[in-house]
């Protein structure tokens, strides 16, 4: 005991001099240790199966749970017309309308009594079906798997039970300023045409039958058109075994997917009023973006961060939101497309009375961007946002695969293979003048979109303590843009004049 | 004297992946009360931080209610070093933003009082505003500007994005505020020095500004969208007595004419060290941590009192309370029953007839969604918070069935599940779902972080390592026995909602172009 003493006296003289050193008055004087960080490499993990698919896969055994997920080429752009909806509905029953021997019923009740997650899906270019479960039952579990992918039964009831649950939520189309503003900005984006905004109806569901499910399934639902992401608590070796056992001998033979549509057209310039009874208006700004290979993306996406895509370090957000106090949101996006240019969208919720003023101040940054260059500072912290974050999606073993999937599934393994290794150094390679020329090339207001959702009479009416008014901000004519009928998507007549 | 040491240790650090459901939380309490949980887990190199106040909108009164939720939104807002180029001049500007505000106050309450004389139809709008107001609100707009010149726009920001922090954010409840982020894991110290540099000395900065910001954010969640303005009316139905009664952002009123004196005082309550837990989940090294917290957050002095508890105790309900509405919505039904608070030892078998009911194999979904097509969607939960709880069942209407018809059926499984117990293998399957999520729960810091921000919250952090067993051991006869004490008719609100059929917008004329 006594010997201990003296330690413990150094021990607590050593913390009483730690908490008696001055702490900084700014944290820039903190020193910190450097952070060395690596980012997963494609070869580490991937495996092509012998069919050719392609399998990522990382064993993590700190938990008793396998992650496993069928990404799947197909989407609602192989439609047929007339057919709305029907990538949706496939997707969605593959899982969820009985497989191989089981019905739909005993299905849910032998996942339910595993606890084990069987989820599938279709969207726009992309479908997936996943399975998390213990891994004490990933024999079983796979076996279900195999089921789905292969044997689905699309039930009549389960069909008949969905398209009524679709039925309804198509109901709510108009219930939200918000639903109305992704519709109407669907529209105004890609135009009447694109495959993004040929949206369900009632007629289109009541055309499709069961046999169009198995027959868009047995089309594209096919290992030629997988790709495998699987983590957890398993042994590599084994894994391979299994997964080249659930895709064996495929019973169908399919169509090799092909390439999502990539011509659209962006509406006119103007400002386009969907009249909706609330008291704050919904705004959006849209110009055209850039495509994912596109030489400019990556100072496009800094000079994105800087002029809204960054939360509150943001210039928009800093004078809509913190200096004006004028909305809760404030910002730009700027996706990249994969398959089709993407856009930009400046966008933020307003006060009736004030959706011209703040309006004016989100084009008047969008100008101010492209006639000066940006800050030192600003810059700075863009990349180092950029840069200190990358890790991030690299959090779990479940990311690490899915990021290097996507990166297969959408081509860039293969054009761009040193994407993630160089990511960083490309960041960090961006200069103010790189800024101002991305900013120059995409940010044209004079060819903006403005969509505004919400009461036109008070948004018209414009705010006493602030002269402007929403007509002067466009070159381009005011349109009155009438809501759809939600269950046939078909534009329903503006009140009278 | 630092105070002793104390180490909680529920598992060796070592023993992580093998002890997987048990979280091992070490505890620290700072010499000032300021208590510190930490997990350590080495899967990336980041640490998700973040700190809980045990204050939520419970702890407001009527005139000040959305108090706790505008606080979340000044925490933001800087210190004397952080977020100014001139502090002294800064604090000046703002000392005389606040006396104008003081007599703009007075205007704020004439045109409340034209409201009440039904002078005017709506105290909001800026017409309505006396010209003593609009002359003082000039004034007020020159010391903006003036203020604005020393202004390092959200500085606090910029400083953490720059350094790799992502994913700051902050949140109010009833019970609690929280504030979280996550910081790469050589920046444990940068965490440090700016948690405890805005919990130590913050400067409520550009706070009238804020509150418009909150008033949008209610306009966005609750005003402007189709429920919100219904469901906060049912919540403080549900709610007589309680504080619960008032929603956590606000009454419109009192949103708009929070006053500053009325922040600070709300403040030096509520966000003393002893009333908060600070909370690390990631790649560091806790010995470090525990000195860096002393060193940070050991400056900030004990408060000079212990926040008061809520007192009230709702009154049992009388009788079953009814809301009928119509909404743009698809017709639903929402019923509640008054139930019971964290910890309370009814509450884990209340969780898991929530689970009985839920879910594709859940009784509500087989019943009234596949068997009896009365829903398309059905949901039930226990909500255990701090000083109470509800129990609740949501459910949309399958057309043409109506919302009565609905309502009529979710009683009718009650029933079943009181008049007979839930055989063995269905509350097998339940304890199966919850045995797994006790292994998907540790799926990543930002995960274990938020768990612990909820339990800690609510008052006992421990919950997360001892609720699993406590819902294992729930029999058939416990669930059976909760179903018949609390979901009975007198306990129980309702709220029907049926589609509004003329729609408002459709009938107003749109202007000529």
């Amino acid at each position: 005991m006594k010997r201990l003493m003296p330690f413990l006296m150094l021990w607590m003289a050593v913390l009483m001099t730690m908490a008696a050193e001055a702490i900084p008055d700014r944290p820039e004087k903190l020193q910190f240790p450097p952070l060395q960080y690596e980012p997963p490499k494609a070869a580490d993990y991937r495996v092509v199966l012998k069919g050719g698919t392609v399998a990522y896969l990382a064993p993590d055994r700190s938990l008793p749970l396998v992650n496993i997920v069928v990404l799947m080429r197909v989407g609602s752009y192989l439609e047929p017309a007339g057919k709305e909806g029907l990538a949706e509905l496939t997707g969605y029953l593959l899982a969820r309308g009985g497989a191989g021997q089981r019905s739909a019923e005993e299905l849910e009740e032998r996942l339910a009594f595993l606890a084990a997650q069987l989820n599938s899906g279709v969207g726009a270019v992309q479908g997936s079906v996943s399975l998390n479960l213990l891994s004490k039952d990933l024999e079983e579990g796979l076996g279900l798997l195999r089921d789905v992918l292969t044997q689905p039964r699309f039930q009549e009831d389960k069909l008949a039970l969905r398209k009524q649950q679709l039925l309804q939520s198509m109901k709510e189309r108009n219930d939200e300023s918000a639903s109305i503003e992704s519709y109407q900005s669907g529209y105004l984006s890609y135009g009447e045409d694109f495959f993004l905004n040929r949206h369900t109806t009632v007629a289109s569901l009541e055309a499709i039958r069961r046999e169009d499910l198995q027959a868009f399934h047995r089309r594209w639902m096919h290992p030629t058109n997988f790709i495998l992401a699987v983590s957890g608590d398993f042994d590599r070796a084994e894994m391979i075994q299994k997964l080249e056992r659930l895709l064996a001998s495929w019973p169908f033979a399919g169509e090799k997917a092909p390439q999502p549509p990539s011509e659209y057209r962006l509406a006119e310039p103007g400002i386009y009023i969907t009249e909706k009874d609330v008291n704050q208006g919904r705004v959006q700004i849209i110009l055209p973006g850039v495509r994912r290979g596109d030489p400019d993306l990556i100072a496009s996406q800094v000079m994105n961060h800087i002029l809204g895509g960054g939360g509150f370090t943001s210039r928009i957000m800093n004078r809509v939101r913190s200096d004006e106090g004028l909305a809760y949101s404030a910002g730009t996006r700027l996706s990249p497309g994969v398959y089709y240019r993407g856009l930009f969208q400046a966008g933020f919720q307003t006060k009736s009375r004030t959706v011209a003023y703040a309006t004016s101040i989100v084009l008047e940054e969008m100008r101010r961007i492209t006639r000066e260059k940006v800050s030192e500072q600003e810059l700075e912290t863009a990349k180092r946002a950029f840069i200190d974050t990358f890790p991030r999606q690299f959090a779990t073993k479940a990311q690490v695969v899915a990021a290097l999937a996507d990166e297969e599934m959408t081509g860039r393994y293969f054009t761009d293979p040193d994407w993630f290794e160089k990511f960083r150094e490309r960041v960090a390679a961006v200069t103010a003048e790189d800024v101002q020329r991305v900013a120059e090339r995409l940010l044209r207001p004079e060819r903006a979109v403005i969509l505004v959702v919400g009461h036109k009479p008070d948004i018209l009416l414009g705010h006493p303590q602030h002269a402007v008014s929403l007509k002067d901000l466009s070159k381009g004519p005011m349109v009155d843009l009438p809501l759809r009928d939600p269950l046939t998507m078909k534009p329903l007549p503006l009140a009278a004049k | 004297m630092r105070s002793a040491w104390k180490w909680v240790c529920l598992a060796g650090l070592a023993a992580w992946p093998a002890t997987a459901q048990q979280v091992p939380v070490i505890e620290k309490t700072l010499s000032n009360g300021l208590r510190l949980l930490m997990v350590v887990r080495h899967d990336e190199p980041t640490i998700a931080g973040g700190w809980v106040a045990h204050v939520g909108s419970a702890n407001e009164r009527p005139g000040i209610t959305g108090i706790a939720h505008l606080f979340e939104h000044m925490m933001f807002k800087g210190t004397p070093t952080i977020g100014t180029r001139d502090a002294e001049k800064d604090r000046q500007i703002m000392a005389e933003q606040d006396r104008i505000r003081e007599e703009m106050r007075v205007e704020e309450a004439k045109v409340r009082a034209a409201f009440r004389r039904g002078e005017i139809e709506d105290w909001q709008k800026p017409e309505h505003q006396t010209p003593r107001w609009r002359e003082l609100n000039q004034r007020f707009q020159e010391l903006i500007k003036q203020q604005r010149e020393l202004l390092v726009k959200n500085e606090f920001d910029r400083i953490y994005t720059s350094q790799g922090g992502s994913g700051m954010n902050a949140f109010t409840a009833k019970d609690l505020t929280a504030y979280f982020i996550t910081v790469p894991a050589n920046k444990l110290e940068l965490w440090m020095w700016m948690e405890s540099e805005r919990l130590y000395r913050p400067v409520f900065r550009e706070f009238y500004a804020e509150r418009d910001v909150v008033y949008e954010e209610r306009r966005l969640r609750v005003e402007s969208t189709p429920l919100g303005k219904f469901e906060e009316a049912f919540e403080s139905m549900v709610w007589k007595a309680h504080p619960y009664h008032w929603p956590v952002i606000g009454w419109p009123s009192d949103v708009a004419s929070i006053s500053k004196a009325e922040a600070d005082a709300f403040y030096a309550t509520y966000y003393a060290p002893q009333n908060i837990t600070a909370i690390l989940v990631g790649d560091f090294d806790p010995q470090t941590a525990v000195s860096l917290a002393e060193r940070y957050f050991g400056r900030i002095p004990r408060g000079p009192q212990t926040a008061p508890e809520v007192i009230t105790l709702e009154p049992p309900q009388p009788a079953e309370q009814r809301m009928v509405a119509e909404a743009d919505t698809n017709p639903r039904v929402d019923v509640v029953w008054q139930s019971v608070p964290f910890q309370h030892r009814d509450g884990y078998a209340l969780q898991v007839l929530a689970q009985v009911l839920n879910g594709r194999t859940g009784r509500l979904y087989k019943r009234l969604v596949l068997e009896r097509q009365l829903a398309t969607s059905a949901y039930a939960s226990q909500d255990s918070m701090k000083w109470a709880g509800l129990f609740g069942i949501s459910a949309e209407v399958r057309e043409p069935k109506t919302p009565s018809e609905l309502e009529e059926g979710i009683y009718e499984v009650l029933e079943e599940l009181k008049n007979k117990e839930v055989p063995a293998e269905e509350l097998q399957k339940v304890k199966n779902n919850f045995a797994a999520a006790e292994y998907r729960k540790l799926s990543s810091n930002m995960a274990i972080l938020f768990q612990l921000i909820w339990q800690d919250g609510m008052g006992d952090w421990r919950e997360i390592n001892e609720a699993g067993a406590k819902i294992q051991a729930v029999t058939a006869a416990d669930v059976q026995r909760v179903a018949r004490k609390y979901l009975t008719r007198e306990n129980r609100t309702v709220a029907l909602y049926h589609r509004k059929t003329t729609s408002k917008a459709a009938d107003t004329p749109v202007a000529a172009r």
